[in-house]
């Protein structure tokens, strides 16, 4: 799914880590994660290989790190949250975008999240709606009525495969996977007729 | 949690009652008393040890069977997987059936809806049929061959050769279809059909599919990663005794 977010969380302690879960799924967001609980040499390598969007860092883990890697001009910028305790240095905190202290109540916890996750949101999930548009609608009414998808390629001069892509999206969208699903779906919305399906099933 | 042999069978149900098909599969019946997982186990002449590896991967979609794997015989396995599929075909589907026709005849209901609604269980109905029947005749009989084929020392080459026709990754084909068709079914009922007075109707319907859609997913589950590991195991087996023969012949 496209607007899960993907979150990077490198924490050695389990029960931290296992926290930081519980704090995200009380928020509700849909979230995707990758759990590191060693040092980590060289961040920029692991960033480039998972593209979190955010990563949740506890500074002991990458202590050689001087700045931490950023390059927003080759849509690389993840966003920086600093697991941190009372005595990590100021020179250190500053070096993340925001941070979350481990030994904060957990309103002010859940309070820090909420913030991030809104600051990450408003760049990267513009959530596009769940309406078909005016193609996708006409690639679900031949696919409703038995249409092949190298028939509807032909048909409206575009590949099989931008024909897959659309079906893709119909179906991220619709929530509806079969073809005989996307019939009785065209069919109760009114897209296409039943008689018009009648004899070809 | 995991379920273990000293737990009550009592609070395995508190735990997770969901279980209540599975013990029916293995003839297990209510009336516990305080009679813990093994005793009942023994009472009713399950392997304890299987019973429990059927009944965590059932709780716990994340438990991955390893210990006994290899003592348990692929007929006992086979025998719970025939149950499961009795369970489908004779109550569960049905059931469902039952409800869809009953809404069916709700006069505030279009007769276009009821038809889309009904042609669609029906069609879903015969492909998981179908996907069944091809398991039951063809699948379960090969592995028992297998089994029994291997446990007679006397076995012919020819006997064993035959054998090596078949393997079980042929079989192994995907679910996606039947699977893909209940998950549009909910959708339908959730998202799509219009409101109706039935609406209690159809909320006991979506606990049937989402029940079914569970127990379908354990089902497929515990092919992949109980049976389709010892019948790899026979397979090899299978192999070695084949080579042995033909190297002494």
């Amino acid at each position: 799914m496209r607007n899960r977010l993907c979150i990077l969380l490198i924490e050695p302690s389990f029960l931290i880590r296992e926290g930081i879960k519980t704090l995200l799924s009380n928020l509700g967001h849909p979230y995707r994660m990758e759990e590191i609980d060693a040092p980590v040499n060289d961040l920029e390598k692991l960033i480039n290989k998972i593209h979190p969007s955010l990563v949740i860092l506890n500074p002991m883990l990458t202590p050689k790190l001087i700045t931490l890697p950023r390059d927003p001009e080759n849509n690389f910028d993840p966003y920086y949250l600093g697991l941190i305790v009372n005595s990590t240095s100021a020179q250190v905190q500053s070096k993340f975008d925001s941070l979350l202290s481990v030994d904060a109540e957990k309103h002010e916890l859940l309070k820090n999240m909420e913030k991030v996750l809104q600051q990450i949101g408003t760049t990267q999930n513009e959530t596009e709606s769940n309406t078909l548009s005016e193609r996708e609608l006409g690639i679900l009414k031949l696919v409703a009525l038995g249409n092949t998808n190298n028939e509807i390629a032909e048909r409206l001069f575009i590949s099989t495969h931008t024909v897959m892509t659309h079906r893709k999206n119909i179906t991220r969208k619709l929530g509806i996977k079969t073809v005989s699903g996307l019939t009785v779906y065209a069919i109760l919305n009114q897209h296409i007729k039943m008689e018009q399906i009648q004899g070809t099933e | 949690m995991r379920i273990n042999k000293d737990m009550k069978m009592a609070e395995v149900i508190h735990l997770n009652h969901h279980l209540l098909p599975v013990l029916n599969r293995f003839d297990i019946h209510l009336g516990f008393g305080e009679r813990s997982v093994e005793t009942v186990c023994l009472d009713n002449k399950v392997n304890v040890d299987f019973f429990l590896e059927i009944v965590n991967t059932f709780h716990d979609a994340s438990y991955f069977p390893v210990r006994h794997l290899q003592s348990f015989k692929a007929s006992m396995l086979i025998e719970y997987l025939q149950k499961t599929h009795a369970y489908y075909l004779e109550f569960k589907i049905p059931e469902i059936g039952k409800y869809i026709h009953q809404i069916t005849h709700d006069e505030n209901m279009q007769s276009t809806h009821k038809k889309l609604l009904n042609d669609f269980f029906d069609n879903y109905q015969q492909e998981l049929t179908t996907h069944i029947n091809k398991e039951e005749q063809r699948v379960y009989p090969y592995v028992i061959k297998l089994e029994n084929t291997l446990n007679n020392v006397n076995a012919s080459l020819e006997e064993l050769k035959a054998l090596k026709k078949y393997s079980i990754h042929e079989y192994e084909e995907d679910h996606d279809d039947v699977e893909a068709k209940l998950f549009d079914l909910k959708n339908i009922i959730i998202k799509y059909l219009p409101p109706s007075q039935n609406n209690r109707l159809l909320h006991v319907i979506l606990h049937d599919i989402f029940e079914l859609e569970r127990d379908l997913n354990n089902h497929g589950h515990i092919e992949d990663l109980i049976l389709v590991p010892i019948v790899e195991n026979m397979e090899k087996l299978l192999s070695e005794r084949l080579n042995k023969l033909s190297y002494n012949a």
